[in-house]
């Protein structure tokens, strides 16, 4: 059967004027220009909704203040107050002796001193009606690194309460995401159900949940932990069930004829395949689940959140200024890490 | 002995893939499958193991009638070999051979991972029977080359000692070398245990030396049945000449039938 080669034909070139029956059209047209200027129109207008106007004239008078143009910008001094009263961050915490009526002099804890200070007040002397200088003296308890521990350990508990929030998230999404998977569920109402309530819980902020939370079990981090864990139980149930319907069939087709089973086929056909997807999920959820634990610790829900609020409430802009460092270093900390630990198990 | 009694099977978008196919394999023979794209060896292939349901008839493995009601403990006794080999890629080479053995392992011990030491210790004993090392154990199958992989896929297929093997097409992406290796492999493999071959090819000169058997099937018929001495070129002409219109590769095959005639 040896085959004979066909005599080359050149390529045919029209001859010029003719109509071809293939034509390629350019890849834009007056359809596209119009779908372009009506989006154009309508983000014009809700960017004026917005105020995205306002945005511009505020920020470009902020920056011609601070490049001498300008004398007076609304934005420029808000910034430049705030600022001033972040600086310097909080590092010692100082409690006036009088408020710790339990405190052991001989016993202080050990990385705390007493300072004494004193103060010159003038006060009217009533019977004679002068101005006198009284020497006012007030002890203090200082711990110089004090604020510094404070903040670590709260930062601890948010970092406990983003894993504790994590492994709730894993535990729950992974028989969501069983009972999602089109080709798995054992069930069309399994399947109906379990997808309906990954919606739900995807559906539902972290914040708000948190916010119910807090009501339900008080303030602390137990409302953290499981606002986190549902909400991204959502999240990863979704992504999970994705992963097992769009698997590679060819490793399951070969368990399958072998009569293996769906949960084993499962266990070895897909599962070995989706594997490296799932830790990127869980890494990312991880990651996002820091950030999130310090921002319900806003609504009360446990960790360095709580903190901050009470600061902020406060007026006490240096120690946030402490916090919001500690947060930059942790979240640059857990990128680097997270990167590292991807690297290694991709 | 695997019997196909009249089977058809028209697939849900209407594509008649099989026409009243009978046939009667008995145990032990290397039956090939000839026929050009699209002629449906592979699924007739798959009727065998269940995963496609003849729509007409029926096939019957040693006198049991494949249904959903016997297919779980047929399919034990049918191994397949895939073209695409058709392993878990990130999986190891050990984790892929033992996973032939699932239908009869306690689920424990499944998602464990956990198999018997006799069970360990046989998927070793194949892997050295289909020519692989020790070192290649724990390397992930992903990694291997095509025939390496091809190797692992029938020792997989070889765990649960079966008694009917079917090779879909197993050496279409390796070398000529390589494939007369492994259709080697797979003839001896079973003939070692009294095994029957069902496997489809696509390649004349493979069909000839191996089979004791050749079906040509074309367009979902079977048009030739015999020994590979009674194929012979005018039966080979009619089995590849170009498909009518339905051709589903297209027309650049057109050019290449006259060719064969020559
Ligand atoms: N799942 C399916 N759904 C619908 N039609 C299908 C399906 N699988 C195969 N077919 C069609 O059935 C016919 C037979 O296909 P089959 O895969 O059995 O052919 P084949 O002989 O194995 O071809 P090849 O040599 O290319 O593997 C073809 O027309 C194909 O398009
Ligand atoms: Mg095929």
């Amino acid at each position: 059967m040896a085959s004979q080669a066909a005599p080359a034909k050149p390529i045919p070139t029209p001859p010029a004027g003719s109509r071809l029956a293939w034509q390629l059209d350019p890849p834009f047209g007056t359809r596209h220009l119009l779908v372009v200027l009506a989006a154009l129109a309508v983000l014009l207008w809700t960017g004026h909704r917005v105020e995205m106007d306002r945005m511009v004239v505020l920020s470009a008078q902020a920056i011609a203040k601070w490049i001498g143009l300008a004398d007076e910008s609304q934005v420029a001094h808000g910034i430049e107050r705030v600022a001033k009263s972040m600086w310097p961050p909080a590092i010692e915490e100082k409690v006036e002796v009088a408020r710790l009526p339990e405190l052991d002099r001989n016993n202080l804890p050990w990385d705390a001193r007493l300072e004494t200070q004193q103060r010159i007040e003038k006060r009217m002397n009533l019977q004679t009606l002068q101005l006198e200088e009284t020497v006012e003296r007030t002890e203090y308890l200082v711990r110089p690194w004090g604020y510094v521990f404070t903040v670590a350990l709260k930062m601890l508990e948010t970092l406990e309460i983003a894993l504790w929030g994590t492994l709730l998230s894993v535990l729950l999404s992974a028989p969501l995401a069983y009972l999602a998977a089109r080709n798995y569920t054992p069930h069309r109402a399994a399947y109906l159900l379990s997808r309906g309530v990954i919606s739900l819980l995807r559906s539902a902020p972290e914040l708000i949940v948190a916010l119910f939370f807090v009501l339900a079990y008080g303030f602390g981090p137990i409302a953290g932990v499981l606002a986190l864990g549902l909400h991204a139980a959502g999240f990863l149930g979704k992504f999970y069930a994705e992963d097992i319907e769009n698997a590679d069939t060819k490793p399951q087709e070969a368990l399958e004829a072998i009569g293996a089973g769906k949960l084993r086929t499962l266990w070895y056909g897909v599962m070995p395949q989706v594997m490296p997807q799932y830790i990127a999920y869980t890494l990312y959820i991880l990651d996002r689940n820091v950030r999130m634990a310090t921002v319900v610790g806003l609504v009360g829900a446990g960790g360095i959140g709580q903190e901050l609020k009470g600061r902020f409430d406060m007026f006490q802009y240096d120690h946030v200024a402490t916090i919001l460092a500690a947060i930059f270093v942790v979240v640059f900390l857990l990128d680097q890490f997270s990167a590292r630990l991807r690297a290694r198990l991709l | 002995m695997i019997e196909f009694d009249h089977v058809s099977l028209r697939y849900a978008d209407g594509t008649q893939a099989l026409h009243d196919v009978a046939l009667r394999v008995p145990r032990g023979q290397f039956c090939v499958l000839l026929g050009p794209s699209g002629a449906g060896k592979s699924t007739l292939l798959r009727t065998v193991n269940g995963l496609a349901k003849p729509t007409q008839g029926s096939v019957r493995i040693d006198g049991i009638v494949m249904s959903p009601a016997t297919a779980a403990k047929l399919r034990r006794r049918v191994a397949t070999v895939h073209q695409h080999f058709n392993l878990s890629p990130r999986m190891s080479v050990a984790g892929n051979v033992l996973s032939g053995l699932l239908p009869a392992v306690s689920t424990t011990r499944a998602l464990l991972g956990w198999f018997e030491p006799r069970h360990r210790a046989k998927a070793c004993a194949l892997l050295e029977r289909v020519g692989l090392e020790p070192v290649h154990l724990r390397r992930r199958a992903g990694e291997l080359s095509g025939g390496q992989q091809q190797r692992v896929g029938i020792a997989r297929a070889f765990m649960l000692d079966p008694e009917v093997v079917l090779a879909d097409e197993p050496v279409a992406s390796l070398d000529p070398r390589i494939a007369h290796d492994i259709l080697s492999l797979i003839r001896d493999a079973a003939r070692e245990r009294g095994a029957t071959v069902i496997c489809s090819l696509h390649q004349l000169e493979l069909a000839r030396h191996f089979a004791d058997r050749i079906v040509g099937m074309r367009a979902g018929k079977v048009v030739f049945d015999g020994a590979p001495d009674a194929l012979d070129n005018a039966h080979v002409q009619a089995l590849y000449e170009a498909a009518p219109a339905s051709g589903h590769d297209g027309s650049p095959q057109l050019g290449a039938v006259p060719a064969l005639a020559a």
